[in-house]
């Protein structure tokens, strides 16, 4: 007795199951999962799959997404507690990990995620030895060098996510003060991914116009129109965030969507993103900071040399220096 | 001196003309406790003009549609104050030109009521699929839709859309093109749709005046369950015509139930065509006459399909799609991602002028000898108008009849609710 389906289809050739583009995002909780969506959205992926451990929410978010897959072009989505569904992924994002609670900073986090990257590093670099590793898990600086050194990746394939979101947040600000949109106005913050971000005033700029010399003391504690205070509140909007409605999402997965871009596609775009500066900058230890870096299909492929003044390198010193107070008592 | 409601005061201060076009224009001094209120809150009826005339002072201007963008350009510190004479230079004055005095419309403007998992699914769909020029969010939690507001809006360079506005108070959906509504309570483990009903039904009486007086002409679009009922009474309350009430219905029953026709023939659900209509709930019918793939219909494979003697259990498909919402509600507590893409769908269709058909819930009193005035799904035209057309799909009479215990069973409910 024939199927509906075998006398309805005659089989040419096997179905080729090797996915070509496939992403694993590991946690499924807000910040994966806003990843997820703005991946499927914008048909970076081929196969998306999702690990976790709690499995009935893993299992609930994977047939919710597949569900939806009328909607978009990714034809595999598959999820499990195991890392073996993770095999051959060309990009793994990182998300797991302890959530930075009201008040809590993202250094208070560490230890907490240590012992969580332990348990799941080896198994990713077991299925899929040739990915890039993109850690968004907090405090991400610090997580990105655990990563890379649980890894044993060169440091061109382990990137934190880093200040690509302080700096979308920055042209964002910048672009409602100015009534211009945030895509045509240009500013960099650099470093840690935190409160000792360093803003870079003299790059900011409009169409090749750099507001410092519009202001030369833009961004300074003299200047009348506080345009520093954009940078506080970019510091401060995680914490808002928050605070209002318990943890932060979309703008982190909207992110991490624009860096996917472009390591899948090589687009080789410039992004601030976390990788090791040892050797830049007067930086002696094994920090990973961000700096712009060109992202294409074998992750980081080039870092571009700004210059900074004397006080943007002092502050990016003492970023590396709070970071490395505390990666040095790292037990793992 | 004009209080608003939630005691947030608005002083205007003098009657000032433009001098670049002559325009009467008010200016307003802003009350400390606004500045307090963040970048990202709107300033009720407040909009700051991008005016910057030769004369170098910053009017105001009052208007009911509302700039968003720029109503969130609140200083960062101190009042508006209102200089007349002298050049304030500021980075923006030394650096941009104002060219043009018109300012901007917005033309596809979407405002989402309730910003909880369903709501923020259907945001950052439509947000990705670039279908909009302003969205406007409104709940009752303010911590929360301001939370949700902001994270948006630091993620807008990446979806190139910044202007998202929200409050409590429903003048920001002023002009929407499209309402949709997802406010309401959350279908609660092992709780039927219908359960769900009296207690959104005195939501949206409060939500469907406001909505109705600030957007007279836009289209509405009915997430909340159980969606067939509320449709009706959304109908009821907004006294719009039919065809700009449309109920998301089982535009998302038929995206799973194609998702799982294609599973089982191993071809993307896009080229899978099949139907389910009615109730979007325990009781849709799937039309399995029209099951096709590549216009072949499965029933002419299998003439049994979809019945008991059916041999190789199609039924089960159905009966899958029905029992998945519960099975995902169970797993992680609320279905989200699905109907956020469903409710993406529906926009585009109707924002762009499509005429796709979609099996949305729309009023069926006068077919299929239907007699109750009741919403359930059927293939619908969605364009710039709402529905503007209706498939006249042939039913077989069981079908019809299943379609008729639907609207005798919503009629039962709907008749004891006081609207």
């Amino acid at each position: 007795m024939s199927t509906v389906k075998e006398q309805l289809i005659e089989k040419l050739i096997e179905d080729d199951k090797n996915s070509q583009c496939k992403i694993t995002i590991v946690g499924t909780g807000a910040v994966g999962m806003a990843c997820a969506i703005s991946i499927l959205l914008k048909d970076l992926a081929d196969e998306l799959a999702l690990v976790d451990v709690a499995s009935d929410k893993l299992k609930g978010e994977m047939m919710d997404l597949q569900h939806g897959s009328l909607f978009f072009s990714t034809s595999k989505i598959t999820a499990g507690k195991d890392y073996s569904v993770s095999a051959n992924s060309r990009i793994v994002i990182v998300t797991a990990g302890a959530r930075q609670q009201e008040g809590e900073t993202r250094l208070d986090l560490v230890q907490r995620n240590v012992t969580i990257m332990k348990s799941i590093i080896p198994a990713i670099v077991h299925y899929s030895p040739d990915c890039k590793i993109l850690v968004v898990s907090n405090p991400v600086d610090i997580l990105t060098y655990i990563v890379w050194k649980i890894s044993g990746l060169p440091i061109t394939r382990v990137i934190g996510s880093g200040c690509n979101l302080d700096s979308a947040r920055f042209r964002y600000l910048i672009g409602e003060k100015l009534g211009v949109h945030s895509t045509s106005c240009h500013g960099w913050i650099i470093g840690e991914h935190g409160d000792s971000s360093v803003p870079l005033w003299s790059g900011v700029n409009v169409a090749g116009v750099a507001l410092k010399t519009l202001d030369p003391k833009l961004g300074t504690d003299s200047d009348k129109e506080h345009w520093k205070n954009i940078h506080k509140q970019v510091i401060q909007s995680a914490y808002e965030i928050i605070k209002l409605k318990g943890y932060t999402s979309w703008a982190i997965g909207l992110s991490v969507m624009d860096l996917v871009g472009s390591i899948l596609k090589n687009l080789r775009r410039v992004h601030p993103v976390s990788t090791m500066v040892k050797g830049l900058y007067g930086i002696k230890e094994e920090i990973f900071l961000s700096i712009p870096c060109v992202l294409g299909r074998n992750g980081v492929s080039d870092v571009v040399k700004i210059n900074l003044n004397s006080e943007e390198e002092a502050l990016f010193k003492k970023s590396a220096e709070t970071l490395w107070n505390i990666q040095k008592d790292l037990v793992f | 001196m004009r209080t608003r409601s939630r005691g947030l005061k608005v002083l205007p201060t003098a009657l000032l003309v433009s001098q670049r076009s002559g325009q009467q224009l008010f200016a307003v001094s802003l009350s400390p406790l606004l500045e307090r209120a963040a970048m990202s809150w709107t300033v009720p009826l407040v909009r700051a003009s991008q005016r910057v005339s030769s004369v170098g002072a910053n009017f105001l201007c009052l208007k009911m549609a509302l700039c968003p963008r720029q109503a969130a350009r609140i200083p960062l510190k101190g009042a508006w104050r209102f200089t007349s004479v002298s050049k304030m230079a500021t980075v923006k004055s030394e650096l941009i030109e104002r060219f043009t005095s018109e300012e901007p419309v917005h033309h596809s403007k979407v405002s989402i009521i309730g910003t909880g998992s369903v709501g923020m699914a259907c945001a950052i769909s439509i947000l990705l699929k670039g279908l909009i020029d302003e969205l406007a969010l409104v709940d009752l939690d303010e911590g929360k839709l301001k939370g949700e507001t902001m994270d948006l809006q630091h993620g807008s360079s990446f979806t190139k859309m910044p202007n998202i506005v929200c409050s409590k108070d429903y003048f920001v959906t002023a002009n929407s093109n499209l309402v949709i509504i997802t406010a309401g309570a959350r279908q609660e483990k092992g709780e039927t749709r219908l359960n769900l009903v009296q207690r959104n039904v005195a939501l949206f009486k409060l939500m469907i005046s406001n909505i109705v007086q600030h957007s007279p002409h836009c289209k509405l679009i009915i997430v909340s369950n159980p969606v067939d009922i509320l449709s009706y009474v959304a109908w009821k309350l907004s006294a719009f015509p039919k065809n700009r009430v449309i109920g998301s219905g089982c535009n998302l029953d038929t995206a799973r139930f194609r998702f799982l026709i294609g599973q089982k023939l191993g071809i993307h659900s896009e080229s899978c065509h099949g139907w389910i209509l009615g109730e979007h709930g325990d009781s849709s019918v799937p039309v399995w006459s029209g099951v096709n793939i590549a216009g072949v219909p499965l029933k002419d494979l299998n003439s049994d399909i979809g019945t008991d003697k059916d041999p190789e259990q199609w039924k089960n498909v159905h009966e899958e799609v029905i029992a998945t919402a519960y099975e995902i509600i169970k797993m992680k507590g609320y279905t989200s991602w699905a109907i956020g893409l469903s409710v993406a769908d529906l926009t585009e269709s109707i924002l762009k002028n499509l005429r796709r058909t979609h099996p949305v819930s729309t009023i069926i009193k006068g077919l299929y000898g239907i007699d109750e005035e009741v919403f359930l799904s059927i293939p619908c035209i969605l364009g710039e108008n709402g529905i503007t057309h209706l498939i006249k799909i042939k039913l077989t009479p069981e079908e019809e009849d299943r379609l008729k215990k639907s609207a005798k069973t919503l009629w039962e409910i709907q008749k004891e609710l006081k609207i």
